[in-house]
């Protein structure tokens, strides 16, 4: 019996992918009753249907394939570890839509789906009533990023009539305005200096996964590598200026996380600063700064969500009013969130050892090649970020015990093998960084024939290394005009 | 790849294998026996003792043995060297932390029996080996950077050892702090090694570096060192490090880990040896270093703590000969102050027993050692001196007035303009502004 074309094809996985999420939501929201296992299948579908994705995907041109399927089974392993407390309709549905949505935002290659996608993402937010106090901040960042990319997109179709990215690439669609319109969406989104409030106030007064899922689509980061650096390319002079702002949110989240004492917020703090890095390193157009950018959007993705996870257990099994202005003791209760929690943070500010290393070593090398001197704010934020988390940890976990519980759960297996799923994807891919960097280095040439051909890689080999557009799996640098220089020794 | 090849590897990856094995089987729910724990920690290090041991006897007879993997990760141009590399430097490093580590971990058998963390202790031992074997075996900066953050992590997650008591953890975050700070200088070093020499890697020769730009890498990597090796001006975290177990405090603040900062300079000494600026300051910086611990040491009160400060000394006087190009020297004053200092930690909880045993044998007092040095001086500048020496030499109530304090403040300003109702963060009031990060000078205790 031969297979049908069409199940073969691309657009059938890409298809099912976004649509499992969306009909199980549906599902969900009707039948009321396995909200957890329906999306557990529903998101297990789209892993499985972004799995083919990766698979056929062209050698080099695997992305948001990858990117899809991440997110797929960190949406996946969020609601498994979701609380019984929690996996209710609202939030499970919740999760769907927002998992669908941007599973579509990173498939399409079309500006109106786009937008679409970029509405429904916030969608759950607005419906649910998830953002329950003081929620003005939150929701005039979320609004006003989608105000201002619909006026982009909007701008840009009806000079071109064209809603095609692939044919609007290096036209400037919308000149000046539209490009000003996408960074003010992408800042807006991203939480980038000026508008970095919403993020904190999002995850203390919003569903915990949920908010971390929002955060951890990278939408703005998206928008910078699928809009903004392909269409405008010959703005990039302007680029280094969202570089700039990406490493002052960096440093001022840093220095706003050390003094605060709300875990939630906290932990908002310290994954807005870690990635705002990502920005930085896509913009400082060396392969270094681009990988290091992409495996640190991946690092960041995966840990925050861990950690997310692991404060929303906390907040059930000990209460909703945890602080880190007093030692906390949970430890003796919870030794292995507490285990599972400090690896999760070690590994986002860069513990040796995990790809949260990797990632941050490639980040410093790409942008302080660019940026000699704002660049070296990067690993003092870093610095700042981790004793920021070191605090957290002890805070919460460390100190004497504490009494008066009855019942003190450490991770039920369900969450244990969860955590543990995500502590060894971090440990493996830090130990074998080059089945997850180079499989990455090889994308750094979409972002870079993106660039092309004003810019070329810049940095110490920079007049002798361009990066060539359509290469097979790893990155070939070509000799141009200057051979590499012989490494000297001293006796 | 030749036999000596692969005992070089076993000797680094053995305690990291031992430790994730066992953290990730504890991770899903079993937990070994102590006795069980010991014995593969004995073995363990039995055979990396037996290997470092060959590996002694083949360099004494033929030349450097490396390990060439290729590349860790490579991303255009740039990549990370996964090289080992075993020389005339680096052999006596190896040779220390295996064998000290096999001690410790014999001695803490026993010593932690019964211990709630006893599984943690061990963990981290084989995790703290595992960095100090790679940081000593390391190739090129980059892996030795590596190896060296690993030990630092360790060092940190062992001072609040004792997590129930609130000193040591927040003692262990205020080391994590200084570590982290003081690490920037060597990954911005590394990175300007990349960037100027187009390698960090050290088989076969150092990197090329001349004029300011060797002056450069040397202050960065200078800065890591300090910070690791408690030199002044961040000498105040090595009294708050003795929170830790007896048997960690031997090995990292009287062996292994105070004295990386003194390899990381030696590995460096070529590039120092072109730099006067950075020997002038290597120097300098040991003298200070030397003087403040020998003062500050004698008004400690407790046995860990004098012995740290006695560490300290030495570490300083080690700079100076680093900075005065006396390698070897250097080399032979590390391992006898290694060695001395953990047999002395060891005994330390021992020590009243000790001195009552030499009491009983002599019957009665030791005779008085002779007069104090500080004895000559005027009363009055003793008197100061004291105080001076009591507060351990100001630098922790520099560090925390002049950078913890408005680091605090600037961030508690922030909050304050970014809440919009009854701020939740930290509250700085004038004098205890440090001890919302960590404890001050008041809370430690040994």
């Amino acid at each position: 019996m031969s297979v049908p074309g069409w199940v073969l094809r691309t657009s059938f996985f890409t298809s099912a992918s976004v649509a499992a999420p969306w009909l199980a939501a549906v599902v969900v929201i009707g039948y009321r009753r396995q909200a957890r296992v329906v999306g557990c299948i529903a998101a297990l579908l789209s892993a499985i249907a972004s799995t083919v994705l990766v698979w056929k995907a062209p050698a080099g041109e695997s992305l948001y394939e990858t990117l899809m399927l991440l997110f797929s089974c960190l949406t996946f392993g969020a609601i498994v570890l979701l609380p019984r407390r929690d996996s209710e309709v609202g939030t499970i549905g919740g999760i769907l839509v927002l998992l669908g949505s941007t599973l579509l935002a990173y498939s399409t290659g079309n500006l109106l789906v786009l937008l679409v996608a970029w509405i429904l993402s916030i969608v759950p937010f607005l419906w649910a009533g998830w953002l329950r106090s003081r929620k003005w901040r939150p929701m005039v960042g979320l609004l006003s990023s989608s105000l201002a990319i619909a006026l982009a997109i909007g701008f840009m179709v009806a000079r071109t009539g064209v809603s095609s990215i692939s044919h609007l690439k290096g036209q400037s669609p919308g000149g000046v305005v539209a490009f000003a319109l996408l960074i003010v969406a992408a800042i807006f989104r991203k939480g980038i200096i000026p508008a970095q409030a919403w993020v904190a106030d999002a995850a203390e007064s919003g569903p915990l996964v949920p908010t971390a899922l929002l955060l951890n689509g990278h939408f703005g980061a998206l928008l910078v590598v699928k809009l903004i650096v392909p269409l405008f390319p010959e703005t990039d002079h302007l680029f280094p200026v969202l570089s700039y702002l990406a490493i002052a949110t960096a440093v001022f989240v840093a220095l706003r996380a050390l003094a605060e004492n709300s875990p939630r917020r906290l932990l908002a703090f310290l994954a807005l600063s870690q990635s705002a890095c990502i920005l930085s390193g896509l913009e400082s157009r060396t392969a270094e700064g681009i990988t290091g950018a992409l495996v640190h959007w991946v690092v960041v993705t995966v840990s925050t969500v861990g950690l997310f996870g692991i404060l929303r257990l906390l907040e059930v099994r000990f209460g909703e009013n945890l602080s880190a202005s007093k030692h906390l003791g949970l430890a003796e209760h919870a030794p292995r969130l507490a285990v599972s929690f400090a690896i999760l943070g070690l590994a986002l500010v860069g513990l040796p050892g995990t790809l949260g290393f990797c990632s941050q070593d490639l980040l410093i090398h790409g942008t302080l090649t660019t940026h000699p001197l704002t660049g070296l704010l990067l690993p003092i934020a870093t610095a700042m970020n981790a004793v920021s988390f070191f605090r957290l940890f002890s805070r919460l976990f460390l100190g004497k015990r504490r009494t008066g519980f009855t019942i003190m759960a450490d991770a039920l297996p369900r969450e244990r093998w969860i955590l543990a799923g995500i502590v060894l994807f971090l440990v493996l891919g830090g130990l074998f960084p080059n089945a997850t960097v180079i499989e990455h280095s090889s994308e750094v040439d979409v972002v870079d024939e993106a660039i092309r051909p004003s810019t070329t890689l810049t940095g110490p080999r920079a007049t002798r290394t361009t990066i060539r557009p359509c290469n097979p799996r790893t990155l070939n640098l070509s000799t141009t005009s200057i051979p590499a220089p012989e490494v000297e020794h001293a006796e | 790849m030749n036999a000596f090849q692969d005992i070089l590897i076993l000797v680094v990856v053995a305690p990291g294998l031992i430790f994730a094995v066992f953290a990730l089987l504890w991770l899903l729910g079993w937990t070994p026996s102590e006795h069980f724990l010991s014995g593969i920690t004995g073995l363990t290090f039995s055979a990396c003792t037996a290997g470092v041991a060959a590996l002694v006897w083949k360099i004494t007879s033929a030349s450097n043995i490396t390990v060439t993997f290729g590349s860790w990760f490579a991303v255009g141009s740039y990549h990370f060297p996964l090289v080992l590399m075993v020389d005339r430097l680096s052999v006596p490093f190896l040779a220390l932390a295996a064998v000290l580590s096999g001690l410790i971990g014999q001695f803490s058998a026993t010593y932690l029996h019964r211990e709630s963390g006893f599984l943690r202790f061990f963990l981290l031992l084989h995790l703290f080996a595992f960095g100090s074997l790679l940081a000593f075996a390391a190739g090129s900066f980059d892996l030795l950077a590596a190896g060296w953050e690993i030990v630092g992590i360790t060092s940190v997650l062992l001072i609040g050892f004792f997590q129930q008591r609130r000193p040591p953890v927040e003692n262990g975050l205020y080391v994590f702090g200084i570590y982290r700070a003081c690490d920037i200088g060597l990954l911005v070093g590394i990175f300007a090694m990349h960037h100027w020499a187009g390698t960090a890697s050290f088989v076969g020769g150092f990197p090329t570096l001349t004029g300011a730009r060797a002056v450069i890498v040397c202050l960065l990597l200078l800065l890591a060192a300090s910070g690791k090796a408690a030199q002044v001006p961040f000498s105040g975290w090595l009294p708050r490090a003795m929170e830790g177990p007896t048997p960690s405090s031997a090995i990292f603040y009287g062996a292994i880990s105070i004295h990386a900062g003194a390899y990381l300079l030696l590995r460096a000494q070529p590039l120092l040896a072109q730099s006067v600026l950075a020997s002038a300051l290597v120097i300098l910086i040991g003298a200070t270093t030397a003087i403040h611990g020998t003062i500050v040491g004698r008004a400690s009160s407790d046995a860990k703590t004098s012995l740290a400060y006695a560490t300290l000394t030495q570490v300083g006087i080690v700079f100076i000969e680093i900075g005065l190009g006396w390698r070897w020297l250097a080399v032979a004053h590390i391992l006898g102050n290694a060695t001395v200092r953990t047999m002395q930690y060891l005994r330390a909880p021992s020590m009243l027993h000790d001195y009552h045993q030499m009491h009983s044998a002599v019957g009665g007092e030791l005779s008085a050692t002779g007069k104090q040095i500080e004895e000559m001086l005027p009363a009055r500048v003793q008197l100061w001196l004291y105080r001076w020496a009591l507060d351990r030499g100001h630098l922790d109530t520099i560090l925390e007035r002049w950078v913890i304090a408005p680091l605090l403040q600037i961030s508690a300003y922030l909050s304050r303009q970014d809440c919009t109702r009854t701020p939740s963060p930290t509250t700085i009031r004038p004098g205890r502004a440090v001890q919302v990060f960590a404890s001050g000078p008041a809370q430690r205790s040994n």
